[in-house]
């Protein structure tokens, strides 16, 4: 089976391809019973297996099933736990909820689609249509399947982006103090977190911004203000994300976003946009010919019918955003344009800010696991010249993510990368700052800025996972 | 006229201990092996017989898998099974570590250093093959990181005049990468081989790679114009099988003479000439020479010394390196 998660995923895997059931060095928890102590196991013509006891009695043995959380919690292998992720967050699950909830009179699941602006870019692009446009479309799909809700993540990523500043500051503060507080390095990626956490630990997690991802900051606005407004315990939301991304999966399953109290997940269930493409396809519908749909303006940022987005690149503009309000806030400058200087290779990119000659603000953006090892190796070595890094594992960054729609036959990929963006680009930026419907969030909901409850609403944490070595896997 | 393999020298180079690789430096003049005791020995001639010049210790703490001249002789690279590459520099009559290459996420398998001494390349059990690049500071820096491979990489090996990168794997096949538009990629996969490809090398002028495998073949491909104009084309225009009784470990070029020399796990070290009447699109490569007992255990690596013709060096699980001499009699 072909991976589609993103490289670094890849690499930190010791034997990517090989299903759990064969390798996995996850210990299994077997619950032992008293008595007969001798006993042979037979396996059946199936391949299912007996165990057969002294008096000839046959028993039928159950198979160890490993969750996706035993696979988080271990450094043995990460895309292995592909087939385990499949089950669990799949268009099938979605139709599943639906079709239930079809037959159902009452106890429906309210179901609520958050759409990523990437996601909404590369469907656009594959059917010929602006990036609004196939909005439109997809929330007029959608709500005919049954969908209640369908919003959009830039409108939680401008929560992201505003707590990334004031995180930014806060660590720049502290900077002579702490000397993990810098560079501060943006966490929206869950391939870089996973591999974070599973190969530098200690070291490197200290670094990592404990802002929320637009995916999960949806989560929290979804499973909590708006379960608590239309007056909905949090697992009566059947909540989906459409993400560029198949390593946001992973994500939506840490434990950091599972609600204990009311035992569920913020996020149900992460779809990718090639998912949401073989929706239609299974539905055989083109989007060419779905009557749009008004928007859902609640949580979605819009003027009118249109989309908007953020300044800067394509995954995220936290680097733009953070930059722009650090020079402002930190050093009273109003900075209009960035120039990108292009370092070793196009995904390694600086911006800097110089005063009196002097470097004052110095970020870069590094995509890829090539220009991340690079980062993580000019840290380790005390190299780092930089105060914020904006890191995605995927060259080009989100637009280009493992869960967009791959090129057609005779189709350039390059080519269509390039159109995406374009498809992106032509939403109209807005600063996060001038958004009047958060501002008032901030207040209503999480009472006021930087207060406990935005602490725990809108950020996370980061857990290293100890390496274990398996002396098995021993290949000359 | 027949040809003949001597002994001219026995050395116990990694006593208890398994040699895994040789390395003859870019005069010719010292030989680097490397060892499962975790270090790396630089030997050298002193009137008739060879000795141990200096130890390279500390730097791995697992086995040393691979060691690599670089072009201009200053530097060494070690390949771990630490995950490591190391990059050692000279320094009066010894070395000294230099730094630390680390990324990888499990055993480097091998380690070679491109002709310009400006692009290093490893491989890995990770199935990655990455290139880095030294600048005039010694500073490393990852240039790419390409998964060609569905499994472990055990071998790469630089074009000798070119910026093309060829490596084998534990998946059966051989994958040419080069830099396109500021990514390195995999250009062409050459398939053919029925198990591991152990070892690979390019002849003089880079037109030709031979390839040796645990099928227990030598396979020689050549490259030509490709049809699409982008993609390359390697096709495999000889295979010499009958002659290796277990898994050919390394296969090497010499690029003074052409001799093609295997060392196998059936303990022989084999010397393999081309006909040069036969029909280059077919060549034809005979036996020249064989040395049945040439170690106590497998032979895991041939060196040819770059600048005396027919000086030949292997090493061995038994720990021992030998140095021979091909030549003709009469």
């Amino acid at each position: 089976m072909a991976s589609q998660f993103s490289g670094v995923l890849q690499l930190t895997d010791l034997d990517d391809f090989i299903t759990p059931s064969q390798e996995c060095i996850k210990p299994v928890k077997v619950e032992k019973k008293r008595g007969a102590s001798v006993a042979k196991i037979q396996i059946e013509d199936d391949g299912s297996y007996f165990q057969v006891n002294q008096d000839g009695g046959k028993q039928k043995l159950e198979k160890a099933k490993i969750t996706l959380n035993d696979c988080l919690a271990c450094s043995g292998c990460i895309t292995s736990a592909e087939s385990v992720l499949i089950t669990q967050q799949s268009h099938e699950e979605l139709f599943k909820v639906l079709r239930e909830n079809k037959a159902k009179e009452t106890e429906q699941m309210l179901v609520v689609v958050s759409l990523s602006p990437q996601s909404r870019a590369s469907i656009a692009a594959r059917y010929g249509l602006s990036s609004s446009e196939a909005g439109r479309r997809l929330t007029s799909f959608f709500k005919g399947l049954g969908v209640h809700h369908v919003f959009d993540t830039s409108y939680s990523r401008t929560f992201s982006l505003l707590e990334s500043q004031r995180e930014f500051v806060e660590r720049f503060q502290r900077k002579e103090q702490d000397k993990k507080s810098l560079p501060m390095l943006t966490s929206a990626c869950p391939g870089w977190i996973c591999y974070a956490e599973k190969t530098h630990g200690e070291f490197i997690l200290p670094y990592i911004s404990t802002t929320r991802s637009p995916q999960q900051m949806m989560g929290s606005l979804v499973k909590g203000y708006f379960a608590e407004q239309q007056g909905l315990t949090p697992q009566q939301i059947y909540h989906v994300a459409v993400m560029p991304c198949p390593d946001k999966k992973l994500e939506a399953s840490r434990p950091d976003f599972y609600l204990n109290k009311p035992e569920t997940r913020e996020v149900d269930c992460v779809l990718t946009s090639g998912e949401v493409l073989k929706m239609l396809e299974e539905e055989k519908v083109s989007l060419s010919d779905v009557q749009p749909a008004p928007l859902d303006t609640m949580f979605s940022n819009v003027n009118g019918d249109e989309f908007l987005s953020h300044a800067g690149s394509a995954s995220g503009g936290y680097l733009h955003h953070v930059f722009t309000n650090a020079a402002k806030q930190l050093l009273g400058e109003e900075v209009k344009e960035l120039t990108y200087k292009t370092l070793r290779n196009k995904d390694f990119q600086e911006v800097t800010l110089e005063k009196d000659g002097v470097v004052v603000l110095c970020f870069a953006s590094t995509y890829g696991f090539r220009n991340i090892q690079n980062l993580v190796q000019k840290l380790k070595r005390g190299k780092s010249p930089y105060h914020f890094v904006e890191v995605m594992a995927c060259p080009s960054g989100c637009l280009n993510g493992g869960g967009q729609i791959k090129a057609l036959p005779g189709e350039n990929q390059k080519e269509l990368l390039q159109k995406v963006e374009e498809l992106y680009k032509a939403d109209l930026p807005q600063a996060p700052e001038d958004d009047t419907r958060v501002a008032e969030l901030y207040q209503s909901w999480l009472h006021s800025v930087g207060e406990e409850r935005a602490r725990e609403l809108l950020h996370t944490q980061y857990h290293a996972v100890e390496k274990m070595t398996n002396g098995l896997g021993m290949k000359w | 006229m027949k040809e003949a393999l001597t002994l001219l020298h026995r050395l116990n180079g990694h006593p208890d201990s398994r040699c895994w690789f040789v390395s003859w430096s870019p005069t010719g003049t010292l030989l680097a092996s490397c060892g499962g005791d975790k270090a790396v020995r630089i030997w050298g001639q002193e009137g008739d017989s060879w000795v141990c010049k200096s130890v390279l210790e500390d730097g791995h703490q697992r086995t040393v898998r691979k060691v690599a001249w670089s072009p201009c002789g200053n530097y060494l690279a070690s390949a771990s099974f630490d995950a490591t590459t190391c990059i050692w520099k000279k320094k009066n009559d010894g070395f000294e570590s230099l730094t630390v290459l680390e990324g990888h996420e499990n055993e480097v398998k091998c380690v070679a250093w491109a002709p310009s001494g400006n692009l290093l390349a490893t491989c890995s059990r990770d199935k990655s093959v990455w290139v880095w690049e030294v600048d005039e500071e010694d500073d490393y820096e990852c240039v790419t990181v390409v998964n060609s491979h569905t499994q472990d990489v055990k071998h790469v090996v630089w074009h000798p005049t070119q910026e093309l990168l060829a490596s084998a794997s534990y998946d059966n096949n051989i994958c040419i990468y080069k830099e396109d538009d500021d990514d390195w990629e995999c250009r062409a996969t050459l398939q053919g081989h029925t198990s591991t490809v152990w070892s690979l090398a390019f002849d003089a002028t880079g037109q030709r790679l031979a390839s040796c495998s645990d099928d227990r073949t030598v396979k020689i491909w050549k490259e030509y114009p490709s049809e699409s104009g982008n993609d390359l084309s390697w096709k495999c225009v000889c295979t010499l099988s009958g002659y290796h009784g277990r898994t050919v470990y390394d296969i090497v070029w010499c690029r003074l003479t052409g001799a093609l020399a295997t060392a196998c796990g059936d303990d022989a070290v084999r010397v393999f000439k081309e006909d040069e009447t036969a029909d280059p699109d077919q060549p034809v490569f005979s036996l020249a020479a064989q040395a049945t007992k040439a170690h106590n255990q497998d032979v895991n690596c041939v060196a040819w010394n770059p600048k005396e013709a027919g000086l030949l060096a292997s090493c061995s699980d038994d720990g021992d390196i030998a140095i021979w001499r091909f030549e003709e009699e009469d």
